[in-house]
Protein backbone atom coordinates (compact mmCIF):
# COMPACT_ATOMS: atom_id res chain seq x y z
CA UNK A 1 0.00 0.00 0.00
CA UNK A 2 2.95 2.29 0.65
CA UNK A 3 3.42 3.23 -2.98
CA UNK A 4 -0.19 4.37 -3.23
CA UNK A 5 0.08 6.42 -0.07
CA UNK A 6 3.32 8.02 -1.22
CA UNK A 7 1.77 8.96 -4.55
CA UNK A 8 -1.30 10.35 -2.85
CA UNK A 9 0.80 12.48 -0.48
CA UNK A 10 3.19 13.67 -3.16
CA UNK A 11 0.45 14.74 -5.52
CA UNK A 12 1.07 18.37 -6.28
CA UNK A 13 -1.49 20.56 -4.53
CA UNK A 14 0.02 24.00 -4.05
CA UNK A 15 -2.53 26.54 -2.86
CA UNK A 16 -3.19 29.60 -5.06
CA UNK A 17 -0.55 32.32 -4.54
CA UNK A 18 -2.97 34.79 -3.03
CA UNK A 19 -4.83 32.41 -0.69
CA UNK A 20 -2.74 33.29 2.37
CA UNK A 21 -3.12 37.02 1.75
CA UNK A 22 -6.87 36.76 1.10
CA UNK A 23 -7.32 34.77 4.30
CA UNK A 24 -5.29 37.12 6.52
CA UNK A 25 -6.84 40.25 5.02
CA UNK A 26 -10.45 39.05 5.14
CA UNK A 27 -10.02 37.86 8.74
CA UNK A 28 -8.62 41.27 9.64
CA UNK A 29 -5.31 39.76 10.80
CA UNK A 30 -3.34 41.78 8.25
CA UNK A 31 -4.01 45.12 6.54
CA UNK A 32 -3.77 46.36 3.01
CA UNK A 33 -2.24 49.70 2.12
CA UNK A 34 -2.38 51.96 -0.93
CA UNK A 35 -0.88 55.30 -1.95
CA UNK A 36 -3.18 58.26 -2.30
CA UNK A 37 -2.87 62.04 -2.55
CA UNK A 38 -3.40 64.40 0.36
CA UNK A 39 -2.99 68.13 1.14
CA UNK A 40 0.53 67.36 2.45
CA UNK A 41 1.51 65.29 -0.58
CA UNK A 42 1.20 61.55 -1.31
CA UNK A 43 0.50 59.31 1.69
CA UNK A 44 0.16 55.60 2.50
CA UNK A 45 -3.28 54.71 3.88
CA UNK A 46 -3.79 51.24 5.37
CA UNK A 47 -7.05 49.57 6.29
CA UNK A 48 -8.64 46.37 7.59
CA UNK A 49 -12.24 45.16 7.16
CA UNK A 50 -13.00 47.22 10.31
CA UNK A 51 -11.69 50.54 9.08
CA UNK A 52 -8.61 52.70 8.53
CA UNK A 53 -5.55 51.60 10.50
CA UNK A 54 -2.80 54.08 9.57
CA UNK A 55 -1.68 57.00 7.44
CA UNK A 56 1.90 57.95 6.72
CA UNK A 57 3.21 60.57 4.29
CA UNK A 58 5.73 59.44 1.71
CA UNK A 59 8.18 62.05 3.02
CA UNK A 60 8.33 59.84 6.15
CA UNK A 61 8.18 56.42 4.49
CA UNK A 62 9.07 56.72 0.83
CA UNK A 63 8.60 53.06 -0.07
CA UNK A 64 5.96 50.52 0.87
CA UNK A 65 8.62 48.46 2.64
CA UNK A 66 9.50 51.43 4.85
CA UNK A 67 5.85 51.99 5.68
CA UNK A 68 5.34 48.28 6.40
CA UNK A 69 8.51 48.18 8.51
CA UNK A 70 7.06 50.33 11.25
CA UNK A 71 3.37 49.57 10.77
CA UNK A 72 2.03 47.87 13.89
CA UNK A 73 0.47 44.97 11.96
CA UNK A 74 1.20 42.83 8.91
CA UNK A 75 0.35 44.67 5.68
CA UNK A 76 0.12 43.94 1.95
CA UNK A 77 0.41 46.54 -0.79
CA UNK A 78 -2.61 47.35 -2.91
CA UNK A 79 -2.84 49.51 -6.03
CA UNK A 80 -6.02 51.30 -4.91
CA UNK A 81 -8.13 52.00 -1.87
CA UNK A 82 -11.21 49.77 -1.55
CA UNK A 83 -14.30 51.24 -3.23
CA UNK A 84 -16.18 51.67 0.06
CA UNK A 85 -13.37 53.84 1.47
CA UNK A 86 -12.29 55.84 -1.60
CA UNK A 87 -14.81 58.69 -1.26
CA UNK A 88 -14.67 58.84 2.53
CA UNK A 89 -10.88 59.05 2.58
CA UNK A 90 -10.81 61.66 -0.18
CA UNK A 91 -13.36 63.94 1.50
CA UNK A 92 -11.65 63.36 4.84
CA UNK A 93 -8.31 64.43 3.39
CA UNK A 94 -9.36 67.27 1.08
CA UNK A 95 -12.57 68.60 2.68
CA UNK A 96 -11.76 67.81 6.29
CA UNK A 97 -14.86 65.62 6.64
CA UNK A 98 -13.27 63.28 9.13
CA UNK A 99 -16.09 62.86 11.67
CA UNK A 100 -17.61 59.40 11.37
CA UNK A 101 -14.82 57.84 9.30
CA UNK A 102 -14.51 54.10 10.02
CA UNK A 103 -11.37 53.64 12.15
CA UNK A 104 -9.88 50.34 13.33
CA UNK A 105 -8.38 51.13 16.75
CA UNK A 106 -7.05 47.63 17.51
CA UNK A 107 -3.44 47.53 18.68
CA UNK A 108 -3.55 50.91 20.44
CA UNK A 109 -3.57 51.28 24.22
CA UNK A 110 -6.98 52.03 25.68
CA UNK A 111 -5.71 55.45 26.79
CA UNK A 112 -4.48 56.38 23.32
CA UNK A 113 -7.67 55.02 21.82
CA UNK A 114 -9.74 57.19 24.19
CA UNK A 115 -7.78 60.34 23.33
CA UNK A 116 -7.91 59.71 19.57
CA UNK A 117 -11.60 58.79 19.58
CA UNK A 118 -12.40 62.17 21.21
CA UNK A 119 -10.08 63.91 18.76
CA UNK A 120 -11.94 62.23 15.88
CA UNK A 121 -15.12 64.13 16.86
CA UNK A 122 -13.58 67.60 16.25
CA UNK A 123 -15.08 68.96 13.01
CA UNK A 124 -13.10 70.80 10.32
CA UNK A 125 -12.91 74.56 10.75
CA UNK A 126 -12.67 74.31 14.53
CA UNK A 127 -9.88 73.76 17.06
CA UNK A 128 -9.86 72.50 20.67
CA UNK A 129 -7.22 72.88 23.39
CA UNK A 130 -5.35 69.85 24.75
CA UNK A 131 -7.12 70.43 28.09
CA UNK A 132 -10.52 69.92 26.42
CA UNK A 133 -9.57 66.38 25.40
CA UNK A 134 -8.24 65.70 28.92
CA UNK A 135 -11.65 66.75 30.30
CA UNK A 136 -13.57 64.68 27.74
CA UNK A 137 -11.74 61.51 28.80
CA UNK A 138 -12.45 62.36 32.47
CA UNK A 139 -8.79 62.89 33.21
CA UNK A 140 -8.40 66.69 33.37
CA UNK A 141 -4.88 66.49 34.83
CA UNK A 142 -3.43 64.52 31.89
CA UNK A 143 -2.83 67.35 29.42
CA UNK A 144 0.78 66.27 28.82
CA UNK A 145 -0.22 62.63 28.28
CA UNK A 146 -2.87 63.82 25.82
CA UNK A 147 -0.13 65.61 23.89
CA UNK A 148 1.96 62.42 23.82
CA UNK A 149 -0.97 60.28 22.67
CA UNK A 150 -1.77 62.75 19.89
CA UNK A 151 1.91 62.88 18.94
CA UNK A 152 1.79 59.12 18.31
CA UNK A 153 -1.46 59.26 16.34
CA UNK A 154 -1.08 56.50 13.69
CA UNK A 155 -3.74 58.10 11.46
CA UNK A 156 -2.83 61.81 11.21
CA UNK A 157 -5.05 64.04 9.01
CA UNK A 158 -7.95 61.53 9.17
CA UNK A 159 -7.92 61.49 12.98
CA UNK A 160 -7.44 65.26 13.06
CA UNK A 161 -4.86 65.79 15.80
CA UNK A 162 -3.87 68.99 13.94
CA UNK A 163 -7.13 70.50 15.30
CA UNK A 164 -5.85 70.29 18.87
CA UNK A 165 -3.95 73.45 19.85
CA UNK A 166 -2.50 75.15 22.92
CA UNK A 167 -4.83 76.97 25.28
CA UNK A 168 -3.03 80.28 24.59
CA UNK A 169 -4.15 80.04 20.97
CA UNK A 170 -0.76 79.09 19.47
CA UNK A 171 -0.88 76.01 17.24
CA UNK A 172 1.52 73.95 19.36
CA UNK A 173 3.53 70.93 18.21
CA UNK A 174 2.85 68.60 15.31
CA UNK A 175 4.51 65.40 14.20
CA UNK A 176 5.18 66.91 10.75
CA UNK A 177 6.12 70.36 12.11
CA UNK A 178 4.15 73.41 13.26
CA UNK A 179 4.26 74.91 9.76
CA UNK A 180 2.25 72.06 8.23
CA UNK A 181 -0.19 72.16 11.17
CA UNK A 182 -0.77 75.89 10.60
CA UNK A 183 -1.26 75.34 6.84
CA UNK A 184 -3.84 72.61 7.48
CA UNK A 185 -5.79 74.82 9.90
CA UNK A 186 -5.72 77.76 7.46
CA UNK A 187 -6.91 75.45 4.71
CA UNK A 188 -9.82 74.32 6.88
CA UNK A 189 -10.75 77.90 7.79
CA UNK A 190 -9.89 77.51 11.47
CA UNK A 191 -7.08 80.06 11.20
CA UNK A 192 -6.64 83.18 9.12
CA UNK A 193 -3.76 83.02 6.66
CA UNK B 1 9.64 23.68 -1.82
CA UNK B 2 10.44 26.93 0.00
CA UNK B 3 7.75 29.56 -0.24
CA UNK B 4 8.76 32.47 -2.49
CA UNK B 5 9.52 35.66 -0.56
CA UNK B 6 6.73 38.19 -0.53
CA UNK B 7 6.03 41.56 1.04
CA UNK B 8 4.92 39.89 4.21
CA UNK B 9 8.31 38.28 4.71
CA UNK B 10 9.98 41.64 4.31
CA UNK B 11 7.59 43.08 6.87
CA UNK B 12 8.20 40.24 9.23
CA UNK B 13 11.95 40.33 8.90
CA UNK B 14 12.29 44.08 9.26
CA UNK B 15 10.48 44.35 12.54
CA UNK B 16 12.08 42.63 15.51
CA UNK B 17 8.70 42.24 17.16
CA UNK B 18 7.60 40.01 14.32
CA UNK B 19 10.68 37.83 14.38
CA UNK B 20 8.55 34.95 15.62
CA UNK B 21 7.22 34.37 12.13
CA UNK B 22 8.56 31.74 9.77
CA UNK B 23 11.20 32.86 7.35
CA UNK B 24 12.24 31.02 4.22
CA UNK B 25 13.54 27.54 4.78
CA UNK B 26 12.78 27.39 8.51
CA UNK B 27 10.97 24.49 10.14
CA UNK B 28 7.23 24.88 10.64
CA UNK B 29 6.51 26.00 14.21
CA UNK B 30 5.04 23.52 16.68
CA UNK B 31 1.45 23.62 17.91
CA UNK B 32 2.66 24.97 21.23
CA UNK B 33 4.70 27.73 19.57
CA UNK B 34 1.73 28.78 17.45
CA UNK B 35 -0.59 28.83 20.46
CA UNK B 36 1.93 30.92 22.41
CA UNK B 37 2.11 33.34 19.49
CA UNK B 38 -1.70 33.54 19.32
CA UNK B 39 -1.92 34.30 23.03
CA UNK B 40 0.72 37.01 22.68
CA UNK B 41 -0.76 38.65 19.60
CA UNK B 42 -3.78 37.15 17.86
CA UNK B 43 -3.03 38.63 14.44
CA UNK B 44 0.61 37.58 14.29
CA UNK B 45 -0.14 34.20 15.85
CA UNK B 46 -2.96 33.64 13.40
CA UNK B 47 -0.57 34.45 10.56
CA UNK B 48 1.68 31.64 11.78
CA UNK B 49 -1.30 29.32 12.05
CA UNK B 50 -2.32 30.04 8.44
CA UNK B 51 1.22 29.54 7.15
CA UNK B 52 1.67 26.29 9.05
CA UNK B 53 -1.68 24.61 8.37
CA UNK B 54 -3.46 26.19 5.41
CA UNK B 55 -1.43 24.46 2.65
CA UNK B 56 -2.31 21.07 4.20
CA UNK B 57 -5.98 21.96 4.61
CA UNK B 58 -6.04 23.08 0.98
CA UNK B 59 -4.32 19.92 -0.25
CA UNK B 60 -6.67 17.64 1.68
CA UNK B 61 -9.78 19.60 0.68
CA UNK B 62 -8.66 19.47 -2.94
CA UNK B 63 -8.56 15.65 -2.84
CA UNK B 64 -11.95 15.54 -1.14
CA UNK B 65 -13.67 18.07 -3.42
CA UNK B 66 -11.59 17.60 -6.58
CA UNK B 67 -12.07 21.23 -7.56
CA UNK B 68 -9.44 23.93 -6.95
CA UNK B 69 -11.82 26.86 -6.43
CA UNK B 70 -13.93 24.89 -3.94
CA UNK B 71 -10.80 23.76 -2.09
CA UNK B 72 -9.51 27.36 -1.88
CA UNK B 73 -12.90 28.56 -0.62
CA UNK B 74 -12.95 25.87 2.06
CA UNK B 75 -9.35 26.59 3.09
CA UNK B 76 -10.11 30.32 3.40
CA UNK B 77 -13.46 29.95 5.18
CA UNK B 78 -12.12 27.39 7.67
CA UNK B 79 -9.46 29.85 8.83
CA UNK B 80 -11.91 32.77 8.96
CA UNK B 81 -14.08 30.73 11.30
CA UNK B 82 -11.04 29.78 13.34
CA UNK B 83 -10.04 33.45 13.64
CA UNK B 84 -13.51 34.48 14.85
CA UNK B 85 -13.45 31.66 17.40
CA UNK B 86 -9.95 32.59 18.61
CA UNK B 87 -11.07 36.20 19.12
CA UNK B 88 -13.57 34.99 21.71
CA UNK B 89 -11.41 32.31 23.39
CA UNK B 90 -9.50 32.96 26.62
CA UNK B 91 -5.93 31.72 27.15
CA UNK B 92 -7.05 28.52 28.83
CA UNK B 93 -9.27 27.56 25.93
CA UNK B 94 -6.54 28.34 23.40
CA UNK B 95 -4.10 26.19 25.41
CA UNK B 96 -6.50 23.25 25.26
CA UNK B 97 -6.81 23.37 21.44
CA UNK B 98 -5.29 20.70 19.26
CA UNK B 99 -4.84 22.89 16.25
CA UNK B 100 -4.76 20.45 13.34
CA UNK B 101 -7.73 18.30 14.41
CA UNK B 102 -9.63 21.50 15.26
CA UNK B 103 -9.01 23.07 11.83
CA UNK B 104 -9.76 19.77 10.09
CA UNK B 105 -13.08 19.45 11.94
CA UNK B 106 -14.09 22.86 10.60
CA UNK B 107 -12.75 22.07 7.11
CA UNK B 108 -14.41 18.65 6.86
CA UNK B 109 -17.79 20.18 7.72
CA UNK B 110 -17.25 22.84 5.06
CA UNK B 111 -16.22 20.16 2.53
CA UNK B 112 -19.40 18.24 3.29
CA UNK B 113 -21.68 21.24 2.88
CA UNK B 114 -19.82 22.30 -0.27
CA UNK B 115 -20.23 18.82 -1.79
CA UNK B 116 -23.89 18.74 -0.78
CA UNK B 117 -24.63 22.20 -2.17
CA UNK B 118 -22.96 21.41 -5.47
CA UNK B 119 -25.23 20.86 -8.41
CA UNK B 120 -24.98 17.26 -9.61
CA UNK B 121 -23.73 18.37 -13.00
CA UNK B 122 -20.89 20.49 -11.57
CA UNK B 123 -17.91 19.20 -13.52
CA UNK B 124 -15.11 17.84 -11.39
CA UNK B 125 -11.75 18.86 -12.77
CA UNK B 126 -10.22 16.11 -14.86
CA UNK B 127 -7.02 15.48 -16.70
CA UNK B 128 -8.11 17.65 -19.60
CA UNK B 129 -8.38 20.71 -17.36
CA UNK B 130 -4.88 22.06 -17.96
CA UNK B 131 -2.16 20.35 -19.89
CA UNK B 132 0.75 20.22 -17.45
CA UNK B 133 2.30 17.01 -16.15
CA UNK B 134 1.07 17.75 -12.62
CA UNK B 135 -2.45 18.26 -13.83
CA UNK B 136 -2.39 14.86 -15.55
CA UNK B 137 -1.53 13.21 -12.24
CA UNK B 138 -4.06 15.39 -10.50
CA UNK B 139 -6.84 14.42 -12.91
CA UNK B 140 -5.91 10.73 -12.65
CA UNK B 141 -6.08 10.87 -8.88
CA UNK B 142 -9.38 12.73 -8.95
CA UNK B 143 -10.82 9.87 -10.99
CA UNK B 144 -9.35 7.21 -8.68
CA UNK B 145 -10.62 8.97 -5.55
CA UNK B 146 -14.02 9.34 -7.17
CA UNK B 147 -14.38 5.55 -7.05
CA UNK B 148 -14.28 5.60 -3.22
CA UNK B 149 -17.30 6.20 -0.99
CA UNK B 150 -17.34 9.61 0.70
CA UNK B 151 -16.44 8.19 4.16
CA UNK B 152 -13.59 6.16 2.63
CA UNK B 153 -12.25 9.21 0.82
CA UNK B 154 -12.45 11.35 3.96
CA UNK B 155 -10.78 8.70 6.11
CA UNK B 156 -7.97 8.03 3.60
CA UNK B 157 -7.28 11.75 3.10
CA UNK B 158 -7.34 12.56 6.82
CA UNK B 159 -5.09 9.60 7.62
CA UNK B 160 -2.56 9.85 4.83
CA UNK B 161 -2.68 13.43 3.49
CA UNK B 162 -3.47 15.23 6.76
CA UNK B 163 -1.47 12.61 8.71
CA UNK B 164 -3.96 12.49 11.60
CA UNK B 165 -4.16 9.52 13.99
CA UNK B 166 -7.18 7.18 13.83
CA UNK B 167 -8.61 8.43 17.14
CA UNK B 168 -8.69 12.01 15.91
CA UNK B 169 -10.24 11.03 12.59
CA UNK B 170 -12.94 9.23 14.57
CA UNK B 171 -13.55 12.45 16.58
CA UNK B 172 -13.65 14.62 13.48
CA UNK B 173 -15.95 12.37 11.45
CA UNK B 174 -18.09 11.17 14.36
CA UNK B 175 -17.46 7.51 13.43
CA UNK B 176 -16.14 4.66 15.56
CA UNK B 177 -12.38 3.97 15.37
CA UNK B 178 -13.01 0.49 14.01
CA UNK B 179 -15.18 1.92 11.25
CA UNK B 180 -12.52 4.50 10.39
CA UNK B 181 -9.87 1.75 10.15
CA UNK B 182 -12.14 -0.28 7.89
CA UNK B 183 -12.85 2.79 5.71
CA UNK B 184 -9.14 3.40 5.31
CA UNK B 185 -8.23 -0.18 4.41
CA UNK B 186 -11.17 -0.57 2.01
CA UNK B 187 -10.40 2.80 0.46
CA UNK B 188 -6.74 1.89 -0.07
CA UNK B 189 -7.71 -1.53 -1.43
CA UNK B 190 -10.01 0.14 -3.92
CA UNK B 191 -7.25 2.53 -4.99
CA UNK B 192 -4.89 -0.47 -5.36
CA UNK B 193 -7.36 -2.30 -7.62
CA UNK B 194 -7.89 0.82 -9.72
CA UNK B 195 -4.14 1.27 -10.18
CA UNK B 196 -3.68 -2.41 -11.08
CA UNK B 197 -6.46 -2.17 -13.65
CA UNK B 198 -4.79 0.93 -15.10
CA UNK B 199 -1.47 -0.93 -15.35
CA UNK B 200 -3.10 -3.68 -17.39
CA UNK B 201 -4.67 -1.37 -19.98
Amino acid sequence: MNDIITELIDLEATPPDDLEMRTLVSAGAADRAARTDSPIGPVWVSWSPRGITALSPLFESATFEEFAGFHRRGVYESSTLPSDLTDAVESGLFEGQTVGLPIDWRGLSSYQQGVLAVCATIPAGTVRPYGWIAEQINNPGSVRAVGTALGHNPIPLLVPCHRVVRSDGSVGQYAFGAEIKRDLLVREGALLA
Amino acid sequence: MPRPPDIFDIVCNRSGRRGVLMGMGSQPPSDEAIKRAIRRDLDLGFTELVRALQPGIYAGSLRLLRNRDDAADVAQEAFLRAYRALESYDDERIDALRLRPWLWTIAINLCRSTAKGRKPQTPLEDRHHVGTEDDHDYGDWNRRLEALTAPQRTAVVLRHVADLPIAEIADITGRAEGTVKADISRGLARLRRTLEAEALT
